[in-house]
């Protein structure tokens, strides 16, 4: 195998891989805040991308307007969730917690599918699908957007988590029990991780609505998603960003070995070991903190 | 209507309603057809257009008539694409004595096979299911109408060996899948044929949905095939189509199964999708007759079985080809064996179809007790930026090798 097309696979999947990491910061913002990783983040970047299309194609708005406003929109439904669902299972436990965002994820595939029926619809961005080229290797332009966007987002979070409200959030995260004894909201605080989170989930769902189309599949990214937060610790945002490079690359580069051995079908194995072995000898993750462990 | 097209309907109507005796179709038993369908989850792409279609074909029958008095009645449930809900489905419509099936899932259709064949029932079975279920002499109760995937794949390498000069020896195809049973299945048949005409078989497998083909189409720049055959869905052919554009492949040299749609040419871009080759055996567009009669009879008059874009869309199309040759043989079932229609004279129907093509709707289909597939026709379109253009005529090819491999699995039923 030739150096060029090895480093082709390898840009291509690292690319790829931060498109995971623009869902997967979702999955670390809620999981920073309630520990709770939430099964739910397929449907709302589905609802997400589903939102701006309805803005978009059905009230005639340009997309630049849209997506801003159904970012506007998913922030209030976040806080909505925490609101009306999670509230109340305050001191539950954990499971119960997470068999509510099950829940919250097939209601919304349920409810999108009612909306806008199973037909796949495109975003229409405007990217080029010319390739760009990097010597003899050819790149995807959508996938270096998306990649942009998924970095400019981890910028984004890192100054936010440095603000008087990121460090709240942080201190909820730390120990919610101390942070109502000191006058922290802790709803409040829950319920701006949901929103932010659902925020998030229009970047993803725009990004990869253009990719694969707008339609209920995309709420299957949640396992790669999860595998990548999993992969860089739950509650890390620069873990997500550089766990999607690697899971990127390794299932992108390891697929070109493996396929022709195995038959095909060596990526979902690839993502399935990487889930496995992470949870068995580091629980915490890449960058995660260490008391997330085996029990 | 010009008088061209009242000849056309009135044919179309001789065609599905011979046999009438003339009595409302109301007033005998009714016979039914249970869909089965995923109308919730995987397919949800297809299954309301096969829905819809089944209904106003159904109503048009019975508004003429019926089939030897009898109304059609259809019955469309949601099985999920999940098996144990399809046997469910099955069994529970059973009970309510209906005989005729259909299920629009390969995995259901699979699991309800062994019932069906151990019951006696009529299970259709087009382009789902496995492929060897076209052996009549094994699977006497399944109809798969229609190409099988199998015979489908194989009549594309046929069209790729036209293409390129009736030889294929040193020649390169590649075959980009889902990794899942359903694009899995025409592997066996390329491998055959890449033996047979030495041409070297390149597989690009894709995981489930379909989004990430960026490794695959990377592969395929660098193999450099001469055409690349694809069994993806909906948004697959649109990821595709963009990493078509990045790799530099021609669209021209690429090849896809029936399952692709009007949709899909939208997301993809009327003028992007330029060129792109699709195998069916169902005529595309609505200057189809019966198409027309639907959308003059039912849909001008806003009474039709759903929305009128449905109809604009090969699988509503697809989903008349699908309940035609039901209809077809249920005619000719009332005809020879009179009523009530029994799951052996439906058999028999099936058995006697000859030269059926619902008035240029579909190939023309010879249904024997051997060959339950009805030949296996299919012929290339082409997108050429508004609309789809046949390349070639209905035909069916390799139908040796193809009924080689066939029995060759058909013989491990048990």
């Amino acid at each position: 195998m030739d150096l060029i097309f090895l480093t082709e696979l390898a840009i291509n999947g690292a690319l790829t891989g931060l498109l995971y990491s623009l869902f997967a910061i979702g999955l670390v913002l809620i999981y920073k805040a309630s520990s709770v990783p939430n099964l739910a983040q397929g449907g709302l970047t589905m609802l997400a991308a589903y939102v701006v299309l309805a803005l978009a194609r059905d009230v005639g708005m340009p997309l630049w307007v849209a997506i801003p406003l159904a970012a506007l929109l998913m922030f209030g439904l976040g806080f909505g969730i925490e609101r009306v669902a999670l509230r109340r299972l305050a001191g539950r436990p954990v499971i119960m917690i997470l068999m509510m965002t099950l829940g919250l994820d097939i209601f919304l595939r349920g409810a999108t599918l009612a909306i806008w029926g199973g037909t796949s619809r495109s975003v229409e961005l405007g990217v080029g699908y010319d390739p760009l080229l990097l010597g003899d290797i050819f790149i995807s332009r959508i996938h270096l957007v998306g990649a942009a966007v998924a970095i400019a987002l981890f910028g984004a979070f890192l100054v936010f988590f440095r603000s008087r409200t990121g460090i709240k959030l942080r201190a909820i995260a730390d120990d919610y029990m101390a942070s109502w004894s000191v006058g922290i909201s802790v709803e409040r605080g829950v319920g701006l991780s949901w929103a932010l989170a659902s925020v998030v989930a229009v970047a993803a769902g725009v990004i990869w609505g253009e990719i694969q189309g707008v339609d209920q599949a995309l709420s299957l990214l949640l396992l790669k998603g999860l595998t990548v937060a999993v992969l860089g610790g739950l509650d890390s945002i620069l873990g997500a960003i550089i766990a999607g490079i690697i899971l990127g690359i390794v299932e992108n580069v390891g697929a070109e070995f493996l396929d022709p051995l195995v038959g095909g079908g060596s990526r979902e194995l690839i993502v399935a070991a990487v889930l496995i072995l992470t949870v068995m000898i580091r629980p915490h993750g890449l960058f995660g903190r260490h008391d997330i462990e085996r029990v | 209507m010009t008088l061209k097209r009242h000849i056309r309907t009135a044919a179309l109507a001789a065609t599905l309603t011979a046999g009438a005796l003339g009595a409302s179709a109301q007033e005998k038993e009714p016979i039914r057809f249970g869909l089965c369908f995923d109308i919730s989850k995987s397919y949800s792409f297809v299954s309301p257009q096969v829905a819809q279609a089944a209904q106003d074909l159904a109503m048009y029958t019975n508004d003429n008539g019926g089939i030897g008095g009898h109304p059609v009645e259809i019955i469309v449930r949601d099985h999920g694409n999940e098996p144990q809900r399809g046997v469910e489905c099955y069994e529970q419509l059973k009970r309510d004595g209906v005989f005729i099936f259909y299920f629009l899932s390969t995995p259901v259709t699979n699991a309800v096979l062994p019932r069906a064949m151990k019951d006696q029932t009529i299970l259709m079975q087009n382009f789902t299911g496995r492929g060897d279920a076209v052996d009549g002499s094994v699977f006497e109760w399944v109809f798969p109408i229609g190409p099988s995937y199998w015979q489908q794949a194989a009549n594309a390498v046929s069209f790729v060996k036209g293409q390129l000069g009736g030889d294929l020896e040193g020649r390169k195809i590649g075959f980009i899948y889902l990794d899942y049973p359903f694009g899995q299945e025409p592997i066996e048949i390329l491998r055959t044929l890449s033996k047979k005409e030495g041409f070297d078989l390149e597989l690009y497998p894709v995981p489930l949905p379909g989004s990430d083909q960026s490794g695959a189409w990377s592969k395929i720049r660098r193999d450099k095939p001469d055409y690349v055959i694809s069994w993806l869905l909906a948004g697959g052919h649109v990821v595709a189509s963009r990493e078509m554009r990045r790799n530099q492949f021609p669209i021209d040299r690429y090849i896809t199964s029936n399952w692709l749609n009007e949709v899909d040419i939208v997301n993809i871009g009327l003028q992007e999708a330029k060129g792109l080759l699709r195998t069916t055996n169902v005529a595309g567009g609505q200057d189809v007759p019966i198409v027309q009669t639907m959308l003059e009879t039912y849909y001008a008059k806003g009474k039709g079985s759903g929305p009128e874009n449905l109809v604009r869309d090969v699988y509503y199309n697809t989903g008349l080809a699908i309940l035609a040759p039901g209809l077809e043989a249920a005619r000719i079932a009332i005809e020879k064996h009179g009523s009530p229609l029994t799951p052996e004279s439906m058999k028999d129907g099936f058995e006697s179809i000859v030269e059926f093509d619902a008035n240029g709707l579909m190939a023309p289909l010879t249904v024997t007790a051997e060959d339950h597939g009805g030949g296996g026709k299919t012929r290339i379109e082409q997108w050429d930026g508004e609309t789809w253009v046949p390349l070639t005529d209905w035909s069916a090819d390799y139908l040796d090798v193809v009924w080689e491999v066939i029995k060759e699995n058909s013989s491990k039923y048990e």
